[in-house]
């Protein structure tokens, strides 16, 4: 066997377990998923079934023009979170890392990081659950603090339920950004900002000059996985509003799951909704490494 | 020596027809079974033992290997196994709605020559066996029961304390809900943030009776649309019910767990679900405890919606009843197979009169499909007597909508209901959409 072919074989040998796990568990199921959504099969055996044949776009068309507006009402909500994510979590969770790293607080610096990154290790489901029972309800613990104020306080229904669900997910998720980016200004070279202080520059200098730029990578990074968790984002609304009151809070994801396994299965059109997700999160994610190369960053 | 031989011949063939027999008798049958559980009822702890484990000490020869599932998971797994191919060999299952998959693709086995053969038609209600009753247009699962979609729990706890009577009519109600409001109460509780409560525990009924008898054969036969008047006045009346705040849209943040104990809790004076709920508030007899005790039973009463007296209903006094759930086999055991008669044999124990009693006396069934079974004997707290009696509170029966038509046209109805709730649709727009839905399922079919 000559060295090359070894080398061959190699590789062929530590890439062949990757490759199979990934066509197996992720290119197989989307293109299936792909199918499926062009198709008129609703349950029953999926291999096999002579019902089964092509019905073109028929899913595709029905969910963008179905009259309760169903999949534009998900797709706002999830851009309303994409919006919270990229331009809360994000710059929040980098201001958070910004004053650690630069140890603007005085004592508690570990007891401050602990505290916002918390809510990063507690079950999605369970603050969920929390936050449903802190917020919803007439006996809602926000109806008891109401009510100590106005005790003829009523509940009444949130006209923009959204509010509530984007505040918990700012809350439960700025944490880990703010761990990405304090992990990453540590990286910075101390002597630098030295150099740059003795140079006579500020505070706000320092940032814009030095800290930002050699972020610029970073932050394209963050904005990807805030993009892409976004429109996944499901556990979280299950749990605390289960898409309610009247679909309010449905995002892409919770309809996918309603269309699948709510009421009489429609898979078609779940899947349907899982395609028009991945070519989201595509183009969205281009746009994002597009800015970034405008910006400057050596991301590729 | 011929003698000899020929009893020694006779001899070899009785022992080997000994150990054939003994491997017979020790050849035990697997069955899979997908079951409900009900985890929300107070007695499902004690149905394994009762049910389970009694079944299988009665057929050594019958292993049971369960699946037990609450809720949606239980629906899910129903689908997943459908789509692989893979169903169990025994399955709760409901007439229509949520199993219209194992139905509409014939998944489940005709039981008919089963019954018949066994001779069990007499001890069913004609419903149990009639296979019209089935989406799949044929018995493909044994009923145990009927069940009304619409229980009207009455507190009257509350009314007392807001020197009020049941109503008897709409308006009654609505003349009520400004004097149970001075008190902090609400006037009828809901648990409507699942979308199928309204639709299956009232608006059915509603439609019913503006509707008429009859009223969905109308618009399967093409007669009638759900943009006629009938229908939209019915929705329409949905509106009125949230805008008179007989029933507070903020019912629309209420999970269907929640309803009960809020109902118990003298939330409000009246509470609506299906005629299954009055189980949740019964004794659990493992615990001793319940959610209402049986002395406090006494003051709670079930009766039907009150009286609509708003102009175009067309009859009153009315419910709407739908077969209740019940265990089916799967269709790809093959007739004759060992495997098909434990099948039927653990339907046949599961819909049987010991079951059912049982079910009866814990508060899981409110009307059972069998004919023979003792009520005398059983020692029930009121509220479990009331859910019995709630047949003679009506003398009509009409559809439940998801037992009628199917999800692509119940959907956007179940969505549209919520939507009148919070205003965001008008009545006219919901049965518009619903139109619209039903067309496209009847071109698609």
């Amino acid at each position: 066997m000559t060295t090359r072919t070894e080398k061959r074989l190699s590789y062929a040998v530590l890439v062949l377990p990757a490759l199979i796990i990934y066509l197996s568990v992720v290119a197989f199921p989307t293109i299936f998923s792909i199918l499926l959504s062009l198709t008129n099969y609703n349950g029953g055996l999926i291999f096999g079934n002579p019902d089964i044949h092509f019905v073109g776009l028929k899913s595709y068309i029905w969910m963008f023009t179905e009259p309760m507006g169903n999949f534009y009402q998900a797709l706002g909500n999830n851009l309303l979170i994409v919006a919270v994510s990229v331009f809360g979590q994000i710059p929040l969770g980098f201001g958070l890392a910004y004053i650690l790293s630069r140890r603007l607080i005085g004592r508690g610096n570990k007891l401050f990081q602990t505290m916002i990154y918390l809510p990063n290790v507690i079950s999605s489901i369970i603050i969920g659950v929390l936050f449903n029972a802190i917020i919803y309800g007439r006996n809602s613990v926000l109806m008891e603090v109401k009510r100590l104020f106005n005790p003829s306080a009523v509940f009444t229904l949130n006209p923009n339920p959204m509010v509530p669900v984007l505040v918990v997910i700012l809350w439960m998720f700025t944490g880990f950004y703010m761990i990405i980016f304090l992990a990453n200004l540590q990286r910075i070279d101390p002597a630098i900002i030295e150099a740059a202080r003795i140079d006579g520059a500020k505070e706000f200098r320092i940032l814009w000059h030095i800290t930002l730029p050699a972020l610029s990578g970073v932050i394209v990074t963050t904005a990807i996985l805030a993009i892409s968790g976004s429109l996944k984002s499901f556990d979280l609304i299950y749990a605390m509003t289960n898409g309610g009151p009247a679909g309010k809070t449905r995002v892409l994801s919770l309809f996918m799951y309603e269309s699948a396994f709510r009421g009489s299965p429609n898979y078609p059109l779940a899947n349907a909704i899982s395609t028009v997700m991945v070519l989201i999160s595509i183009v969205l994610i281009i746009v994002v490494q597009r800015l970034g190369k405008t910006f400057g960053t050596k991301e590729d | 020596m011929t003698l000899k031989r020929l009893s020694a011949l006779v001899l070899a063939f009785l022992m080997l027809a000994g150990l054939v027999s003994i491997g017979a008798a020790e050849e035990v049958v697997e069955l899979r079974v997908l079951n409900y559980l009900d985890m929300a009822s107070p007695n499902s702890a004690e149905e394994t033992q009762v049910i389970w484990d009694a079944f299988e000490e009665a057929h050594p020869n019958i292993k049971l290997v369960i699946q037990n599932e609450f809720n949606e998971p239980f629906h899910q797994a129903t689908e997943a196994y459908a789509a692989a191919g893979n169903l169990p060999d025994v399955m709760y299952v409901w007439p229509s709605g949520r199993s219209t998959t194992l139905h509409t693709k014939h998944l489940l086995k005709d039981l008919t020559p089963l019954i018949e053969r066994d001779g069990l038609k007499d001890f069913y209600i004609p419903l149990a066996t009639d296979p019209t009753q089935q989406v799949s247009g044929y018995v493909a699962m044994l009923s145990n029961g009927v069940t009304a979609t619409n229980a009207f729990f009455i507190n009257m706890e509350v009314l007392k304390d807001a020197g009020l009577e049941p109503a008897q009519s709409y308006s009654e109600l609505v003349a009520q809900v400004p004097i149970l409001a001075e008190k902090g109460y609400d006037t009828v509780l809901m648990a409507n943030q699942d979308t199928w409560v309204m639709q299956s525990c009232l608006f059915s009924l509603i439609a019913g009776r503006f509707g008429g008898e009859g009223w969905e054969q109308k618009i399967l036969n093409g007669e009638a649309k759900f943009t006629d008047p009938e229908f939209v006045a019915a929705l329409n009346f949905v509106k009125q019910i949230y805008d008179d705040k007989v029933i507070n849209p903020t019912t629309l943040a209420v999970g269907y767990g929640e309803g009960p104990g809020l109902f118990a809790t003298n939330t409000a004076a009246y509470y609506i679900d299906g005629d299954w709920r009055a189980g949740a508030f019964i004794t659990d007899a493992s615990t001793g405890e319940a959610l209402i005790s049986p002395e406090r039973q006494e003051n709670f009463k079930i009766t039907v919606f009150p009286d609509i007296d708003v102009e175009g209903v067309k009859l009153n006094k009315s419910n709407t009843a739908i077969l209740a759930t019940g265990y089916a086999i799967n269709a790809a055991l093959e007739d004759g197979s060992a495997k098909l008669e434990a099948a039927w044999e653990l339907v046949k124990w599961l819909e049987g009169k010991e079951v059912l009693t049982y079910r009866l006396s814990t508060g899981g069934l409110g009307s059972p499909s069998r004919t023979d079974i003792d009520y005398a004997s059983l020692d029930l707290e009121p509220l479990q007597v009331a859910i019995a009696n709630l047949g003679k509170e009506y003398d009509k029966a009409t559809v439940v909508i998801d037992g009628v038509f199917e999800g692509p046209v119940y959907t956007p109805l179940n969505d549209g209901l919520q939507a009148i709730g919070l205003g965001s649709l008008t009545p006219e727009q919901v049965a518009q959409n619903v139109q619209d839905a039903f067309d496209a399922w009847k071109a698609a079919k």
